[in-house]
């Protein structure tokens, strides 16, 4: 019996053993460099005249974590913020959303003939004095390898656009010129074309040698990059480490930047304020009040774009009879108290209630327009004369048997939950009846022939923030006749049902406007045609909130590229 | 005992590939992995419509099953839309060693569980350890001094903990001891991940770092365990072999160690077998918290981007640990109880 139980004894001590080794011996280890990547220079070989010195680390934390860095491979938002360290395109936007000149010398304009009269020719001159973290001058022939690989077929890379649809060629004129050929002209080019570049002599090699750069080393750990700082670690699920860069033509001054992955939206509240983390984002408004208590945290507003709004259901086929009707539409606008709303559940001065779509991406929006009036009798009589009254007393309005019960969808997100139950109450009061569905965010967002509620248009309301190619007003593929969304057209982006002439020929057109007024003018006129027509209903400007520890400073974030000016960053000590 | 150890290993294969059919087949619910890929911006139209054809998400459950299960490198694939396929696939399917890529990073599935189940191991095995040796303590003590004060207060204590919300008990130990600790100028621990970048990563910060979650996962099952082990030590003690010994005047110590406490391991032992195999997958809201980069977080952040192979990769290896360490158990059990005979 003894020999027994010291058998099974030793057996669970070694087991453990075993166990904890693995654990501890495996994580402790340092990360080995990979062999296949050149060195990054040290930080005291002169590059400089003067050598320059960096001091001081800045953590960031993410409350999600960047899929890839390659990003040829994501679209995702936590990603393109740490490019903006690491890898930066022709140019960034400041805080005022004005390009910064990067890799580019000049930004194209029909004055300095970078851009053709005609629009379909753009040509982007590059600086002559930037290289690569490894030397390497970045040339012309960076961004053509760029191009091939985006639309190479054997790189399963996560968008095309705007390449596939709008760009016929990309050539090297010289080393520092490239020349893009449009098939039209492309009003959205400021902000989607070379928002990044890839380093050819790293990743031509890789491509030649798999016929593929899906799995190339360098997209996890792009070692090799352009920007104040150069990727030097990423531990999956962590952090991520970003240290000086003294070749970049404007060197840093922080020695690291440490960006940590800390998915709970609490912990990070906690983190912030103790003071492990000197930037965080995704706050909500109610969290100012605690994480400014200490006076060592500033929260800023930042707009990026995203407005809270309803997408309403016109779709003959699948919306309520109510809902074609633009009296009720209208109604419905007047039946809800947006301004309680945003005082009571949020912060009047942050989340002011919007009208378009693009308010929150100045100077789109049309300051023309008003937001709809809490007007609860003007609805009434809406509801009346468009013969919606309730003939069966029971507190709800008809007509012709059906009841005006309508299908008020969004996620799981508490703040939407609130809002839909302080809506319901204010429509009971006007005799418009509600039922409330509320879908986790992957079934809400989910494809027509994946059942997503919206796409197959089982709702009368959807409730959400979204925005167009920020700071570009382009969102067209929302309201576009040619992007319903059916069985014929699975991934339509019109889920809305909505098909309507003159808004096609207005989007149609600005797509293809350079004249940046001109354009700012066509989308005040879409402003105005979807408010009349009650296509949608804003809800209140939503932008992101940041919180920068005050001993990190000359933080200036922007809403396109956040980290735009990390290289000024300083530490107060 | 060889012979049934290669029984139960023969029994586990048609065992593991029922599982991997029911686990496929449950994925199909979690909905379209391209929608969620781009997170804040979603795909445009054309783009998910070329994902999915180049991701093979186009083909039927079945196709994708088998491709899944051994591969498609025989095969040519359509990637650039046009109908005809021209592409040879690269996939070796899991029988032949190749657990697939993750569709959200790209990265072979395997590579990333390699990236977690450390970290994973060293919080769970510290923990699991503190737990077993704390409860054993406690339980032992407990049933020793039964509705003595130190009972009561344990028992009292021990329904506390089991009742607490783990994202409660977390947030608060993280709240008192890493921010109002900081604040009233106490030594404090640091809220959240592995180290403090300004140190780096030294077994120092590690041990700092991993005080809170294991001390939450370790109050949460304390609290259970050591009632389990108080019920069987009280149980065993009122046999009748136990009296037999104390009559033949065995010293009560002696009849603890040698009567009592193997006996009442064995239960014990079943609980902390079925434990091992989960210790792998990690503790979700804990390391969630703390932002443990462990397998929990890397199973709910991808269970919400529906990326399957990533979890099918996650799920059968828990599947496998689950099925060997059953027999591990039983080998266990037959070795520390003469009672049973493995034939």
């Amino acid at each position: 019996m003894k020999r027994n139980l010291y058998t099974f004894l030793s057996l669970v001590i070694l087991a453990s053993m075993v166990l904890a080794a693995c654990g501890g011996g495996a994580a402790t280890e340092a990360p080995a460099p990979a062999p296949d990547q050149p060195e990054p220079p040290a930080p005291e070989q002169p590059a400089a005249p003067e050598a320059p010195m960096f001091s001081g680390t800045a953590t960031i934390t993410f409350t999600q974590e960047p899929d890839n860095l390659n990003p040829l491979y994501t679209s995702m938002w936590f990603s393109g913020n740490v490019l903006d360290f690491c890898l930066k395109g022709v140019w960034s936007f400041d805080e005022n959303n004005i390009p910064v000149l990067e890799l580019a010398s000049e930004v194209p304009s029909l004055a300095n003939g970078g851009l053709s009269a005609d629009g379909t020719t753009i040509v982007y001159k590059l600086r002559d004095d930037v290289t690569w973290s490894d030397g390497t001058p970045v040339s012309a022939d960076d961004f053509v390898f760029t191009y091939d690989m985006i639309m190479s077929d054997s790189n399963v890379v996560q968008s095309r656009y705007p390449y596939e649809d709008y760009v016929t060629s990309v050539e090297a004129t010289d080393a520092h010129t490239v020349t893009v050929t449009f098939s039209e002209p492309f009003a959205a080019w400021l902000t989607s074309i070379f928002t990044f570049v890839l380093p050819k002599h790293v990743l031509q090699p890789v491509f030649d040698a798999e016929g593929t750069i899906d799995n190339a080393e360098w997209n996890k750990a792009p070692t090799v990059g352009v920007g104040p700082f150069m990727f030097s670690e990423w531990e999956s699920g962590s952090h991520i480490i970003l240290r000086a860069n003294p070749n970049w033509v404007n060197p840093p001054k922080l020695e690291q930047v440490f960006i940590r992955i800390v998915p709970d939206d609490a912990a990070q509240e906690a983190a912030i304020i103790a003071g492990d983390t000197d930037i965080g984002v995704f706050l909500s408004s109610d969290q100012i009040e605690k994480l400014e208590a200490d006076g060592t945290v500033d929260v800023i507003a930042v707009a990026s774009g995203y407005d809270e709004g309803w997408f309403l259901n016109v779709s003959p086929e699948t919306a309520h009879p109510a809902m074609l009707d633009v009296n009720v539409r209208k109604a419905l606008a007047l039946a809800t108290d947006r301004f309680t709303i945003v005082n009571d559940l949020l912060d009047p001065e942050i989340n002011p209630a919007n009208v378009t779509f693009w308010d929150g991406t100045s100077p789109y929006g049309n300051p023309d327009l008003e937001p709809y009036p809490y007007d609860p009798e003007g609805a009434k009589t809406l509801l009346d004369a468009a013969g919606w009254v309730d003939s069966n007393g029971d507190g709800t309005r008809d007509k012709d048997g059906v009841e005006l019960v309508l299908r008020y969808i969004t996620n799981t997100r508490e703040l939407r939950k609130n809002v839909q139950a302080v809506v319901v109450q204010q429509w009971s009061l006007v005799g418009i009846g509600a039922q409330l569905e509320n879908y986790s965010s992957d079934v809400y967002w989910n494809g027509y022939n994946d059942g997503g509620p919206q796409a197959q248009g089982i709702y009368d309301i959807a409730e959400y923030s979204s925005v167009g190619n920020f700071p570009d007003p382009e969102a067209s593929y929302n309201w576009l006749c040619s992007e319903l969304a059916s069985a014929d057209n699975p991934d339509g982006g019109n889920w809305q049902g909505l098909c309507d002439e003159d808004l096609d020929a207005l989007l149609m057109e600005q797509a293809v406007t350079l004249d940046v007024d001109k354009r700012i003018g066509l989308y005040h006129e879409i402003g105005k045609l979807m408010y009349d027509n009650v296509y949608y209903i804003g809800m209140w400007l939503d932008p992101d909130l940041w919180s920068v520890n005050i001993r990190l400073q000359n933080v200036k974030i922007s809403g396109a590229d956040p980290f735009w000016n990390a290289h000024e960053w300083t530490v107060a000590e | 005992m060889s012979t049934y150890i290669l029984r139960r290993l023969g029994q586990a294969i048609p065992q593991l590939f029922i599982i991997s059919v029911i686990l496929f087949a449950l994925m199909q619910a979690f909905g379209d992995p391209v929608a969620t890929l781009g997170a804040r911006t979603p795909p445009k139209p054309e783009d998910k419509e070329r994902l999915r054809r180049m991701l093979g998400l186009d083909q039927p459950p079945y196709v994708q099953y088998f491709t899944w299960l051994v591969g498609n490198d025989w095969q040519k694939l359509d990637m650039d839309g046009d109908g005809v396929p021209e592409t040879p696939g690269q996939r070796k399917g899991i029988l032949r060693g190749d657990w697939g890529n993750s569709l959200v990073t790209r990265r072979p599935v395997l590579e990333m569980i390699g990236d977690r189940l450390p970290n994973t191991l060293m919080l769970m095995v510290t923990a699991e350890i503190i737990i077993i040796l704390l409860s054993l303590v406690i339980g032992l003590y407990s049933a020793l001094r039964p509705y003595s004060l130190f009972d009561n207060v344990v028992t009292g204590l021990s329904f506390v903990g089991y009742s607490m919300p783990v994202f409660w008990l977390a947030l608060s130990l993280m709240y008192l001891f890493a921010v109002n600790f900081r604040r009233w100028g106490l030594p404090y621990l640091p809220t959240v991940g592995m180290f403090d970048p300004q140190v780096g990563k030294t077994p120092g910060e590690l041990i700092k770092h991993m005080i809170l979650p294991v001390a939450t996962l370790a109050i949460i099952s304390i609290a259970g365990y050591s009632r389990f082990v108080r019920s069987s030590v009280l149980e065993v003690l009122s046999q009748d072999y136990v009296r037999t010994a104390r009559a033949k005047g065995v010293r009560a110590r002696l009849v603890v160690w040698r009567h009592a406490l193997p006996n009442a391991a064995l239960p014990f032992i079943t609980l902390i077998g079925l434990d091992i195999p989960f210790l792998l997958a990690g503790a979700v809201v804990t390391e969630r918290i703390f932002a443990w980069p462990g397998m929990g977080r890397l199973f709910i952040d991808h269970t919400e981007r529906a990326d399957f192979p990533m979890l099918m990769g996650i799920l059968m290896l828990i599947s496998i640990a689950v099925v060997v360490f059953q027999i591990i158990t039983d080998v266990v059990y037959s070795l520390v109880d003469p009672r049973i005979r493995l034939e």
